[in-house]
């Protein structure tokens, strides 16, 4: 499982931006008004737009040619209907669609249950978070007291992850060649995101200790990476301080020859 | 038995060094009131030291191939060791040596110390100021990064407005039609050989220059008379000044020291002050990372080009700026030299500086 | 020469010693990064067991491979009975190739001779190929 995302985030992040090119899709569509024309402007706020995944990487089609852009044979597929939307996502969302279909929402489907677009979204889909799962949202459909359950079983490990996110970005920042401990912290995210999707708390809530460990691992080697960064200033700091003394002591030198012109 | 000795005695039998060293350094009389400013140049040379010992290191790590330039300076400045201190320090102190080349420029420009029998020497700095400028340009495509792979394009483009040879031009820059492998070779061969070798023979021209006409008397002081040169050659002598060594060898030794603490400070407390988030993502030929923006010490001619109407007036309005800084010796001819008495000089001196200054900060934020 | 002009050259060696100090401080503190740059990095003891697949391996056959960054050789003179020496030529580092027809390593730098378990048969190695210990396992042969 850990193999396969890490392979579709390196799949993404080494060919990813290359793809978001003006694809016919987006320079017809661009054009329209109304319901044919507004996916494309929401298309752009999203994070499948920030990471390179454009119309034709859901619908199918040839996105080079205008002839056959919308063709069945081309793998063309419109808007699906409700109760097909989880296999569409999960298409790409391998893991989160498994642990959905086993899910209250996912057994509920044919009956009207929760599906990805109705807590994501669709065209203007956002990298998902915490607050998706709030009052208004989920009490168009049921009483917010098991959601507010299930949101306090994952608000610690949510919070880790969301830190431990941003160090890495300052690592980043800072020139650190953070791949590897991204990979793993992505890993570790897909693989807790994808539970939450079970929306069962007592599995939840065993696991909690489990991803724990994996991010104290993952927090362990950037504190480690820390170090050496202030490390480093430390013994900068000291050169710094030497250069310094040097400068003034050649200062010195200089005035008592200066006294003597 | 006294082995150095007999070695230098050897050596000046030979070479006769200690002639040399005497005429050069103990026995070379500077103007006594020489100031803080005639520093500047011993400071550059250290720090063009630097840059040659850091740029020959990171030369044993670094892969000049668009596939593998990346990762080698990743893997510079994350697994070699100490190899992030010597990136830092070639990449912060390139930054400096613009920054003093800068101050060197405008000290001897508001002294009036480029004026005859000086000429020489001002052209041979203005073109090291330049070649510095190339030397940066060529030096930051080598990482392959986006920063390097579009402000490269970006900076190559600006040659096609020239008429008529323009595409070619451009072309000829980028050894084919859009930066890329080829690209990469021209400006690592550019960097790595014919730049040093160039920057060498013209320190030493330059260096020749100053000792030929001697170390000018700064104009300041109510003893200072503005000095006329006759038609033959005529060396700048001191016979009242104060030995170059050690007098003024360890003034300068102090500034470097000084100047070697700031290069040092900022690489290792903020050495990303030099290194924009782009230079972090490697080169994608397919996405122009937004707001890229040229390093400082070209936001001035970036400016200007977008203010022109026309590219090609853009162009021309920096050649001919950069074409009368260069030949300034020969059209600003009068003998005096202090400021306070030469007031148009000194009005456009500084709303040259302004200029340049207003140019790159709205260069930044436009 | 006025008394200041003493106490002033008293002064500067005082300094000038200072001055060294930190320059030769400086300088140290210069090298060793430099030096530990260029110095080659600990590898961890990687390569210090090395897996040859046994079909790589023919009976009377030699296969070459590396073991801890210098060429080795392992050899099947029968069945079953595996050899794995150090291909490097104990004369002057030059590679020794595998002579099937007469059973023995040939040297082409000069023309040194070793048998299969490493013996000098002649020319002017000093030494015999040091050997290597291999573990027989499944489908693999482990050396080192």
């Amino acid at each position: 499982m850990i193999r396969t995302l890490l392979t579709l985030l390196v799949l993404s992040v080494l060919c990813g931006p290359g793809l978001a090119e003006e694809t016919v899709c987006l320079q017809c569509h661009g054009g329209q008004e109304g319901r044919l024309g507004a996916p494309v402007a929401l298309w752009k706020t999203s994070v499948h737009a920030a990471n390179g995944i454009s119309c034709h990487d859901c619908h199918g089609g040839d996105p080079t040619d205008f002839g056959t852009a919308m063709d069945p044979d081309k793998g063309f597929i419109g808007a699906p209907e409700y109760e097909e939307v989880p296999a569409f996502c999960g298409r790409c969302h391998l893991g989160v669609r498994e642990d959905y279909s086993s899910s209250a929402h996912g057994k509920a489907l044919n009956r009207g249950g929760a599906q990805c677009v109705v807590c994501h979204g669709n065209h203007a889909v956002q990298e998902a978070s915490i607050d998706l799962i709030n009052e208004k949202s989920c009490s168009r459909c049921h009483s917010y007291e098991r959601a507010a359950k299930v949101k306090k079983a994952i608000a610690q490990t949510e919070v880790n992850l969301q830190q431990l996110e941003d160090q890495l970005v300052e690592l980043h920042r800072v020139g650190i060649d953070t791949q590897k401990i991204s990979g793993q912290l992505f890993a570790s995210r897909n693989d807790f995101r994808r539970l939450f999707h079970t929306v069962n708390v007592e599995k939840m809530e065993a696991s909690t200790a489990g991803f724990a460990t994996r991010l104290s691992k993952i927090e362990s080697q950037i504190q480690t990476i820390k170090n050496e960064l202030s490390q480093r200033k430390m013994i900068g700091g000291l050169v710094v301080l030497l250069l310094v003394i040097g400068g003034c002591i050649a200062m010195l030198i200089r005035k008592s020859y200066h006294e003597e012109e | 038995m006294n082995l150095p000795k007999l070695a230098v005695d050897w050596l000046d039998n030979r070479l006769g060094i200690k002639d040399l060293i005497h005429q050069n350094m103990g026995g070379y009389l500077l103007p006594r009131n020489v100031n803080i400013w005639y520093t500047m140049g011993a400071v550059l040379m250290a720090l063009f030291g630097l840059q040659f010992l850091t740029g020959i290191l990171l030369l044993v790590y670094y892969v000049p191939d668009t596939e593998k330039a990346f990762a080698s300076v990743t893997a510079i400045m994350n697994e070699v060791p100490y190899g992030w201190l010597f990136r830092y320090l070639h990449v912060v102190g390139s930054n400096l040596i613009i920054i003093f080349m800068l101050l060197h420029m405008m000290s001897v420009l508001f002294m009036g110390s480029y004026k005859r029998p000086r000429e020489l020497t001002w052209v041979s700095g203005f073109t090291l100021l330049n070649l510095g400028m190339v030397f940066c340009l060529t030096g930051y495509l080598l990482p392959w990064s986006q920063l390097s792979f579009w402000a490269t394009t970006v900076a190559t483009d600006a040659a096609g407005a020239i008429p008529f040879v323009g595409d070619f031009l451009v072309s000829f820059l980028r050894g084919g039609p859009s930066v890329g492998a080829a690209t990469l070779g021209r400006f690592f061969a550019l960097h790595v050989m014919i730049l040093p070798l160039g920057l060498m023979g013209l320190v030493g021209f330059h260096l020749f220059c100053v000792r030929r006409a001697g170390i000018s008397q700064p104009p300041f002081g109510k003893d200072y008379k503005p000095r006329t040169f006759g038609p033959g050659f005529e060396h700048e002598h001191h016979p009242d000044g104060v030995p170059f060594h050690p007098n003024y060898t360890i003034k300068d030794l102090s500034m470097t020291f000084f100047a070697l603490a700031a290069l040092v400070a900022i690489s290792f407390y903020a050495p990303w002050i030099f290194i924009p988030p782009e230079a972090l993502v490697p080169a994608d030929p397919f996405v122009t990372p937004e707001h890229i923006k040229p390093e400082w010490y070209f936001l001035w001619a970036y400016q200007t080009l977008k203010i022109f109407p026309s590219k090609l007036l853009g162009l021309a309005a920096q050649g001919a700026a950069m074409t009368f800084i260069a030949l300034l010796p020969f059209i600003d001819r009068g003998p005096e030299r202090r400021p306070f008495k030469r007031p148009l000089f000194l009005t456009c001196y500084l709303l040259g500086i302004l200029l340049f200054v207003g140019l790159s900060i709205w260069g930044h934020f436009s | 020469m006025s008394e200041t002009s003493a106490t002033n050259q008293q002064r500067r060696t005082f300094l000038g010693i200072l001055l060294g100090g930190v320059g030769a401080t400086l300088g140290a503190v210069f090298a060793w990064p430099v030096f530990r740059f260029l110095a080659p990095r600990e590898t961890g003891g990687a390569g210090s067991l090395v897996r040859v697949a046994k079909k790589d391996v023919q009976v009377g056959g030699a296969f070459f491979f590396n073991y801890k960054g210098h060429p080795a050789v392992v050899l099947q003179p029968k069945a079953g009975d595996y050899i794995a020496l150090t291909a490097v030529c104990t004369h002057l580092g030059c590679i020794v190739k595998w002579v099937n027809e007469k059973g023995e390593f040939l040297c082409p730098c000069h023309g040194g001779r070793f048998s299969a378990t490493g013996q000098v048969l002649g020319g002017p190695p000093p030494r015999p190929l040091e050997t290597y210990s291999v573990k027989i396992e499944e489908t693999d042969l482990v050396v080192g």
